[in-house]
């Protein structure tokens, strides 16, 4: 059959039918939440600070997707969408934004410094990258100790593979052939140096063989190409092979953060992400042309993702802040805080 | 290398620590925190330590001699030389129900460690509910000519980070009590082993495995009616060598032994000071804001008005540990600055 669309093989689609909706309804999503956080707060209406991952959605649902639930994840900041992907509730994760006890970390830390460790298995983010590389391992030491099959999954960016800790991490996982998957999600800026001023070489991936692990590139432009070679290496680990290392290249749309313009960042390297890499289109696309969603499909999980957001937002607004009282409560396991409900008497309105 | 069997001997302890007790039935520090680590070790199968050359090799001071051949590898897991690693895995392991014991060669290395420590080990439970029972262990201190990078005292550092109990004890049944008790505690701990005492001091120690000294106690290491000095750690044996001799000069002097610097235990201090009316705060750490600033403001706001002298500190300056025996003696607190302080105080 003579045809521009690709033909069904199993190759394509290592997913079913089912799946791959679900797929295209986290990169909808995940697209979606970033450019109406933005928008609130640009207006001013979201407190705090916005770590847009846009155009690098087909990396996070892809490497997400590859894990189950009991396997843990160890993001970071710019990485909320493969926590979406883990499992995250929106209007939770949303409550955590606006500073709201309902959020994850009941206010404890904000935006997307968040992790829900006992529900979905990831690791709330801390800023000093890649500081949950080593982390990973130890939660790899104790599955692998347990020889219960389960795997560790750790993200950084491109700036991170700079650090010290990325080397002691990546190394001492290979020396103890450690059920671990480590991914860099190269969107090729670290705020506003370009990868040629944070690594000498072509690649990130080639750092690999010098660990004596597998180094794998992929585009993360196609989620399904993330996801297929991401689930090689989940297998793997599970399996006793040991760690890959995992590039994922994309661009990173915005800036760094909400307040960065990312001027540094050139018009045609941005228009040609936008025009031929958009992850979250050329997967929408894709099922269209392989007739797994219709256009009416499209539009009603748009609908429903939007409905979702709303709902999340009145969620997160209606959701008292913590008590002040509390302040100091949950430092030491002993006081309980942690293991009792919160006190809910903040109001929702701030200060 | 595991499930070798161990020979029982005379005294029933074959490879185990405790049969490296003296004759007397005594124990060293060194030999007292072996002790409670073995026990703790044979008692939960979640214990698990890791850290460099503790395996085969035994530790850089020896302390996990005999361990790998009796808990096996993966128990006493030898790592590369990554301290922030080192840190980061205990993290995860305990996020995962393991509760490792990380030994760090000298407490100066901690400094190598100190993203992982600060940033996450201290902060991960208050902003995320998740316990961290991970215990590390560091030979801390000075006053063994081993200069400025395995000498120091790094307790306040890791006191100002928050979420750590630091404990420094001064002698082997509150060593081996208060590690017992760190391992088995929900929390983060960093536990200071004096490298001065490890094998300085010896004494009676409890044999019994369930014999625990709690975290957070002081003790009154020595009566007295004229003036407290509050201390913790080596300077608890310069302490009690001053209080000596100025016993023989008719001025009674109370010793108190802080043995957990984080929280400490303001209680037992200000119980002391209510009796004495006088303070001398002692300690190894850097004057300006070491763990005595702590103890010593606490004094001035909360017992006030039992002060019949202002509260002295005396303490290293805030410099690097020197090496030459004259720079480091008079670097260090010695018994006559003891001696001369408490005289000072008792008569003003």
């Amino acid at each position: 059959m003579a045809t521009n669309v690709r033909e069904r093989t199993e190759a394509d689609r290592p997913l079913p039918d089912e799946r791959l909706r679900e797929v295209l309804r986290l990169l909808k999503l995940a697209r979606y939440f970033d450019e109406r956080m933005e928008a609130l707060y640009r207006q001013g209406r979201l407190p705090g600070a916005i770590y847009s991952g846009r155009g690098q959605e087909g990396t996070h649902v892809g490497v997400a997707y590859a894990l189950e639930p009991t396997d843990s994840l160890f993001p970071t900041h710019r990485d909320l969408t493969a926590q979406l992907t883990k499992g995250l509730e929106l209007k939770r994760v949303m409550a955590q934004y606006w500073g709201r006890i309902d959020g994850y970390l009941r206010g404890r830390d904000g935006n997307s410094h968040i992790g829900d460790w006992y529900g979905n298995r990831t690791f709330a983010v801390m800023s000093h990258l890649p500081i949950a590389y080593p982390v990973a391992c130890g939660a790899a030491l104790a599955y692998q100790r347990a020889g219960d099959r389960r795997v560790a999954m750790a993200i950084c960016g491109d700036g991170a593979t700079s650090n010290g800790r990325w080397h002691e991490a990546i190394n001492t996982s290979a020396i103890f052939r450690l059920p671990v998957v480590w991914v860099v999600n190269n969107n090729r800026f670290a705020y506003s140096t370009p990868n040629r001023g944070e690594f000498p070489i072509p690649t990130i991936a080639e750092r690999g063989a010098s660990y004596g692990i597998p180094g794998v590139r992929v585009d993360g432009g196609e989620v399904l190409e993330v996801y297929a070679a991401t689930k090689e290496a989940v297998d793997r680990a599970r399996d006793g092979g040991g760690p890959t290392l995992i590039e994922s290249v994309s661009l990173r749309w915005r800036g760094h953060a909400g307040h960065d313009p990312a001027k540094y960042m050139p018009a045609e390297m941005l228009e040609d992400a936008m025009a031929n890499h958009d992850p979250v289109r050329n997967f929408q696309e894709q099922l269209l042309g392989w007739g797994v969603v219709s256009e009416q499909d499209v539009a009603k999980l748009q609908g429903d993702i939007e409905r979702e957001f709303d709902e999340g937002y009145e969620y997160a607004l209606a959701s008292p802040f913590p008590e002040p009282g509390d302040v100091t409560k949950g430092l030491w396991v002993e006081d309980g805080y942690w293991t009792s409900p919160p006190g809910r008497g903040g109001g929702t309105e701030a200060g | 290398m595991s499930g070798v069997a161990v020979e029982a001997g005379a005294a029933g302890h074959g490879a185990e620590p405790r049969g490296k007790r003296g004759d007397d039935g005594q124990a060293t520090y060194l030999i007292a925190i072996a002790e409670a680590l073995w026990e703790e070790m044979e008692r939960d199968e979640r214990v698990f330590m890791l850290g460099e050359d503790i395996g085969a090799y035994g530790g850089a001071f020896k302390v996990t001699e005999g361990f790998i051949e009796r808990f096996g590898p993966e128990r006493v897991l030898d790592t590369p030389i990554v301290e922030e690693t080192i840190v980061g895995m205990a993290v995860g392991a305990a996020m995962e129900g393991l509760r490792p014991v990380a030994e760090f060669q000298y407490a100066d290395f901690m400094s190598s460690g100190f993203d992982e420590i600060t940033t996450v080990l201290s902060r991960y439970h208050y902003r995320a509910g998740v316990p961290l029972p991970v215990v590390l262990r560091a030979p801390s201190g000075g006053g063994v000519r081993a200069s400025s990078f395995h000498s120091t005292n790094p307790e306040p550092y890791f006191a100002h980070a928050g979420g750590i109990k630091i404990m420094c004890p001064a002698f082997p049944s509150d060593a081996k009590g208060l590690l017992k008790s760190a391992i088995r505690d929900d929390n983060p701990s960093l536990f200071l082993e004096h490298k001065w005492i490890y094998r300085r001091i010896k004494e009676q120690v409890p044999t019994e495995p369930d014999v625990l000294v709690p975290i957070g106690k002081a003790d009154v290491k020595l009566e007295g009616s004229d003036v407290s000095v509050i201390t913790y750690g080596a300077m608890v044996h310069k302490a009690l060598e001053a209080a000596e001799s100025l016993a023989q000069r008719g001025i009674s002097t109370e010793v108190v032994d802080l043995r957990t610097v984080h929280p400490f235990d303001e209680d037992t201090v200000l119980r002391s000071i209510e009796k004495t009316s006088r303070a001398l705060v002692l300690y190894e750490s850097f004057r300006f804001l070491g763990i005595g600033s702590e103890v010593a403001a606490t004094i001035a706001e909360r017992a006030f008005e039992h002060l019949d002298a202002p509260v002295m500190r005396l303490a290293p300056p805030n410099i690097p540990v020197p090496f030459s025996p004259t720079l480091e003696d008079a670097f260090l607190p010695q018994v006559a600055d003891i001696e001369a302080a408490v005289e000072r105080l008792s008569t003003w």
